[in-house]
């Protein structure tokens, strides 16, 4: 019996080396017995103690890749102004960390990446193997695949994140799921707490109607224009916007309800705090399911229980470029970088120096693997989000119960409900509107975010939103948007 | 003169070289400065007609034509942000300028040297805070709920000043906070001027009986005339110019203030912060130069027929 064991035993190792070895030796193309120095942009500020990390992982990439790296960090104050430069100002480097958020698709267009066509497959198989076929749609430009987008799955889930210990105060049970639940809600704090905001309103867009539109089951289909939606359970979906669905008047009712109610300041929108809910501030804000998460991880007052509850109706996967990673047309050594790549997205080793540092000087770990940094003030996660799986992340420790079931079951909902899965593949390319992109997002903030928040009245200043919208060439993007969209719909078939 | 004229000509940049070699090598630093830093770089300007590709780069891409040009006018946006930027250039220029003017004038009329010194000081200020910081100056001043001049009316019985709601009293919020800022910068040039007139002047007058009024109007004021329009020469280039940090920082994401507040550098900010369009950004700071030339050749021209002595050139 025990010998059979052995045996069994044998035989399944046998096997994982000779996969190991296959993989290794399809790798082995790469001639690294050169050293190279890899550089690596990402965009958050650079930590501290940043350089404690770079020598540990320089020493394990050393020995398994004959390479080091070199991370230059653009800091939040200047991402803005200087990440499209990075692309035009000649400068020779490998990688950079991109996002649907820094324009990839539009500097995919523009030629700012080397296509990965042949490189991903060829220098990162394991990443490539693991990608799902829907990401690499998302990675395609013009027919060819510019980016390596993450492995972490992420959800369009949105909704209110809200104080649970508040709730237990007031003596209520609200429906949180419902918009009649959250003002419940706000009304009760309001009334305990009058000097608290009911509802987070900072200096950016608010969110409340585009999350309000999303639980009447439209989702946006291009989150940069946050006014065009489509009902993804139709067939043919057709594209439409706040100025041809009156139908939103009725939000628009409820937020200026809102805004009378006190729930917000009458100078929100110049108000630059955004830490408020988390500072115990106000009571509630719309977001996704990692920011409550956050929070309660690193609670300012351990007395706050965060909650989040997602009302959006159709959930699917976010695009996977909304992190991602792009090899720079001037790369020297694109090669190299993608075996980097590889390595990185699976070797748990290497992916912890990279990620979270040094065990026992930058972070610890707990019995269940989760994470925490020793000193934020000196030390951070890497900025390179798109180096993220599913497999090799860590929670940080603290993080909730409900964050990984609540994540389970959007994969659920997901494998019930797939209308809303089946465009987030859809790429909306603005190249031939952008003139048209940039006046309406501009009558969007100067109109729009004002008649949100309940500062101008909706009965007079929503005709005015939509004649300033059609002036602004809305219908031209709701026009290319429509005839992108029909060409999607006809390739899913 | 016209002999010499002729003579200066066929003497030719030979003669002037030897002649003023000391000046020549002076003026170097600043001659390559303005070559290299801005003139060689307005071949970039040809961005502007470009439809700009990160792979083929400023002179590969193709042109666009006019394309760029489009999203300033295309929606009626464009006259309304020039005309703001221009009047309000307008409006901070003269108030700047003349405050500067008349604290300058006070100041040198102050005769205790260490109230003098402590006076300009503090003036001189409000020139270092950041435009970050006056901010939240202006947020804490103005904000409905627990803003300090709304509180202060509230306490007197009047009604709340929504001043977040209401556009037509920023012009004049912003005029103060730039006056606020600038007035001491821009008077350290006239206490400069005033000191360079020679007391001679002032001594003669005082034995004459001229009281401190009259120096002032007829001795100060005439000899400070040429530093004034220099000055105002000099601000007119920057007209089409918003200062981008101040509009920006006073009045932020407030969509109900920017018929009254936008210049065309926050609109042009706003529209294609999220955009990778070099081309249109190009566009418009292409706009605002070939505005602000005509505009101050067309200034240059009339100061030099009112009197040629002023004109910049």
């Amino acid at each position: 019996m025990k010998g059979t064991l052995k045996k069994v035993l044998a035989l399944a190792l046998a096997s994982v080396m000779t996969i190991g070895l296959g993989a290794v030796a399809h790798a082995a193309d790469l001639d690294t017995s050169e050293e190279v120095e890899l550089t690596m942009y990402v965009v958050s500020d650079r930590p501290a103690g940043q350089d404690v990390v770079d020598e540990n992982l320089n020493a394990l990439l050393k020995e398994k890749l004959n390479c080091s790296l070199k991370v230059n960090w653009i800091g939040w104050a200047e991402y803005a102004n200087k990440y499209p430069l990075l692309f035009s100002s000649g400068e020779s480097f490998d990688l950079a960390y991109c996002a649907t958020w820094l324009n990839f698709a539009s500097l995919a267009q523009k030629g700012a990446f080397m296509s990965v066509d042949e490189l991903w497959p060829t220098y990162a198989p394991k990443n490539f193997e693991a990608a799902t076929e829907s990401a690499k749609k998302q990675a395609t430009i013009d027919g060819t695949m510019y980016c390596v987008p993450t492995l972490l799955a992420t959800y369009n889930a949105y909704g209110p994140i809200y104080r649970q210990d508040l709730i237990e105060e007031a003596g209520i049970d609200p429906d949180m799921s419902t918009w009649e639940g959250m003002e419940e809600y706000l009304d009760a704090v309001k009334a305990n707490h009058p000097e608290m905001d009911g509802y987070d309103v900072y200096s950016a867009q608010p969110e409340i109607i585009m999350t309000w539109m999303q639980s009447k089951g439209f989702n946006w289909i291009e989150k940069g224009l946050p006014f065009m939606f489509i009902d993804p359970t139709e067939e043919n979906p057709k594209v439409f916007t706040y100025a041809d669905y009156d139908g939103v008047k009725e939000a628009l009712e409820m937020t200026a309800r809102w805004n009378e109610k006190g729930f917000w300041s009458k100078s929100a929108l110049a108000d630059t705090d955004t830490t408020k809910t988390q500072n115990g501030k106000a009571a509630m804000r719309i977001h996704n399911i990692d920011t409550p998460a956050g929070y309660a991880a690193a609670p300012v007052d351990p007395s706050f229980e965060f909650r989040f509850q997602n009302v959006v109706k159709n959930v699917a996967h976010l695009p996977f470029t909304q992190d991602c990673m792009v090899i720079s047309n001037t790369a020297k050594n694109p090669e190299r970088a993608m075996a980097f790549w590889d390595l990185l997205t699976s070797d748990q080793e290497v992916y912890d120096a990279f990620y979270y540092g040094v065990l026992g000087e930058t972070y610890t770990l707990n019995d269940e693997g989760q994470f925490q940094i020793t000193d934020v003030n000196l030390y951070n996660t890497s900025a390179m989000w798109a180096a993220r799986t599913t497999e090799l992340n860590r929670n940080q420790m603290g993080t909730p119960d409900w964050y990984n079931e609540m994540r389970a079951g959007y994969e659920d909902q997901i494998a019930e409900n797939d209308a809303a899965e089946k465009y987030t593949s859809f790429v909306f390319d603005q190249s031939s509107i952008e003139t048209q992109v940039a006046n309406v997002l501009n009558v969007q903030q100067q109109y729009w975010w004002p008649m949100e928040l309940g500062f101008t009245d909706y009965n007079t200043a929503y005709d005015e939103y939509c004649k300033k919208m059609e002036a602004a060439g809305l219908q031209d993007i709701v026009d290319e948007a429509q005839r992108q969209l029909d060409e999607y719909v006809k390739t899913l078939e | 003169m016209k002999n010499g004229r002729e003579r200066g000509r066929k003497e030719g940049f030979r003669e002037e070289w030897k002649k003023n070699k000391p000046l020549f090598i002076m003026a170097a630093p600043a001659f390559i400065f303005a070559i290299v830093f801005l003139y060689i770089p307005m071949v970039g300007l040809i961005i502007a007609f470009k439809n700009y590709r990160y792979d083929l780069g400023v002179f590969g891409s193709a042109f666009n034509g006019v394309d760029n040009f489009r999203f300033l006018f295309s929606s009626g946006t464009g006259w309304l942000i020039t005309r703001n930027t221009i009047l309000y250039n307008i409006l901070n220029m003269v108030t700047s300028q003349l405050l500067a003017v008349l604290i300058a004038i006070f100041i040198s009329e102050i005769n205790k040297k260490i109230f003098k010194k402590v006076t300009q000081s503090l003036i001189l200020l409000p020139y270092f805070i950041s435009w970050v910081v006056v901010g939240v100056f202006v947020y804490n001043l103005f904000n409905y709920e627990t803003g300090f001049i709304p509180s202060i009316v509230a306490a007197f019985g009047g009604e709340k000043p929504n001043f977040y709601g209401m556009p037509g009293a920023w012009p004049w919020i912003i005029c103060l906070f730039n006056s606020w800022k600038w007035t001491g910068y821009n008077s350290v040039i006239y206490i400069a001027a005033i000191t360079g007139v020679d007391s001679g002047i002032y001594e003669a007058a005082a034995i004459d009986g001229a009281n401190m009024f009259q120096r002032i109007w007829n001795i100060t004021l005439p000899s400070v005339r040429p530093t004034i329009i220099t000055m105002l020469l000099l601000q007119v280039g920057r007209i089409l110019r918003g200062d981008f940090e101040m509009f920006y920082q006073i009045v932020g994401n407030n969509g109900q203030l920017y018929n009254m507040t936008d210049v065309i550098d926050t609109y042009v900010f706003r529209s294609l912060l999220t955009s990778s369009n070099i081309g249109m950004t190009a566009a418009a700071a292409f706009y605002q130069s070939v505005l602000c030339f005509v505009i101050i050749m067309l200034v240059n021209t009339i100061v030099k027929h009112i009197d040629a002595d002023y004109a910049l050139f």
